[in-house]
């Protein structure tokens, strides 16, 4: 990193920091267009369950995190039970703890009134891009990653708000298979991690054991456990290396 | 108390909790040196909270979504995100609608 702060360097930071956002936006395009038919049917889903149409963006754009809004959903009541709702809502997103911290080692440059709210917008697919840059370029990248997540931010938003209007004309979406594009994405960032089977054997002993767990257990549960056991394997696999 | 209000509430919540586990993980482990074995472990959270979640897809007990899902890896495993979405799209629907 440069350490002169002339005005000409900071103007042409500036110039990249847009290019750099403008990338992320532009590389995000496929994921955004995977968002919509899953924030469809979430609004739609959303609004069954008794959502009026404006909680629907609320939800979408203060959480932001789709896993927990269709657990949400799922769960959802009037009145609703906020307890359960908001312990459902940890246990889905208690993978975010670990996301933020493979983020930090790459994160220390930033000063904390840039990358806090930065983390405000991390979702599975914008960390995921963002760390797979960082790692082909050396360096991460704020700008790319901010341009992943707010346009998948106001993507969620506008598109769940969409489904919620549309909501009696679409509910039946799922139907027509369009709830499989939510595990259409996760396979594709899956095949995109994938470095060698001797490495993603933890992805199979989370497979495993979320199975069953879902089975066998209400609730999220098989997230929690599934997440859990890969990660417990994975440090044991280390020591082979 | 009202519905509405609950209803808000209940959001607020959700919003004040996934924050927390936003910044929790980053704050606890920004100024620590990682071991080798933390680091791998670090590296296989993504896949492993990703392969957890869509579980359940994998014990479908309707040979339908079973074949879906399949076809869903084959696509997944060969081409990009966009064509993978619609195959897998088009062949889930079309199969619920027959099988």
């Amino acid at each position: 990193m440069s350490t002169f702060n002339s005005s000409s360097d900071s103007l042409a930071s500036q110039r990249s920091s847009g290019a750099e956002f403008r990338r992320g936006i532009k590389e995000s395009l496929p994921v955004l267009i995977g968002f919509l038919p899953i924030a469809l049917v979430l609004g739609a889903q959303a609004t069954a369950k008794g959502f009026t149409a404006w909680q629907v963006p609320l939800m979408c754009g203060a959480n932001f995190a789709g896993g927990s809004e269709f657990v949400a959903v799922g769960l959802w009541a009037v009145p609703p039970d906020l307890v359960l709702i908001a312990a459902m809502t940890l246990l889905v997103n208690s993978r975010h703890l670990l996301m933020g911290a493979a983020l930090a080692p790459l994160a220390r440059h930033l000063p904390g009134r840039k990358i806090f709210p930065a983390l405000f917008v991390m979702c599975d697919e914008s960390w995921a891009m963002g760390l797979a840059d960082a790692r082909k370029r050396g360096l991460f990248s704020l700008p790319y990653y901010l341009g992943t997540s707010i346009g998948m931010w106001v993507t969620w938003v506008l598109f769940t708000y969409a489904g919620a209007k549309l909501g009696p004309l679409i509910g039946d979406l799922a139907a027509f298979g369009f709830d499989m594009a939510f595990t259409a994405v996760f396979l594709v960032l899956l095949r995109g991690a994938w470095t060698s089977f001797r490495a993603v054997r933890p992805w199979f002993v989370s497979l495993a054991v979320a199975a069953p767990t879902y089975l066998i257990l209400p609730g999220a549960w098989y997230v929690a456990t599934g997440a859990v056991s890969g990660l417990v394997a994975a440090f044991f696999l280390a020591e082979e290396r | 108390m009202s519905p509405d209000l609950l209803a808000i509430l209940t959001i607020a919540s959700m919003a004040v909790v996934t924050y927390c586990t936003r910044i929790g993980g980053f704050l606890l482990l920004r100024n620590r040196t990682l071991s080798p074995r933390t680091l791998a472990v670090l590296e296989a959270v993504p896949g492993c909270v990703l392969i957890s979640v869509i579980a359940p897809r994998f014990v479908s007990d309707k040979p339908a979504e079973l074949l879906a899902l399949a076809i869903t890896l084959l696509a997944a495993w060969r081409l990009p995100l966009l064509p993978t979405v619609i195959i897998s799209v088009v062949a889930t629907g079309l199969l619920r609608h027959f099988m």
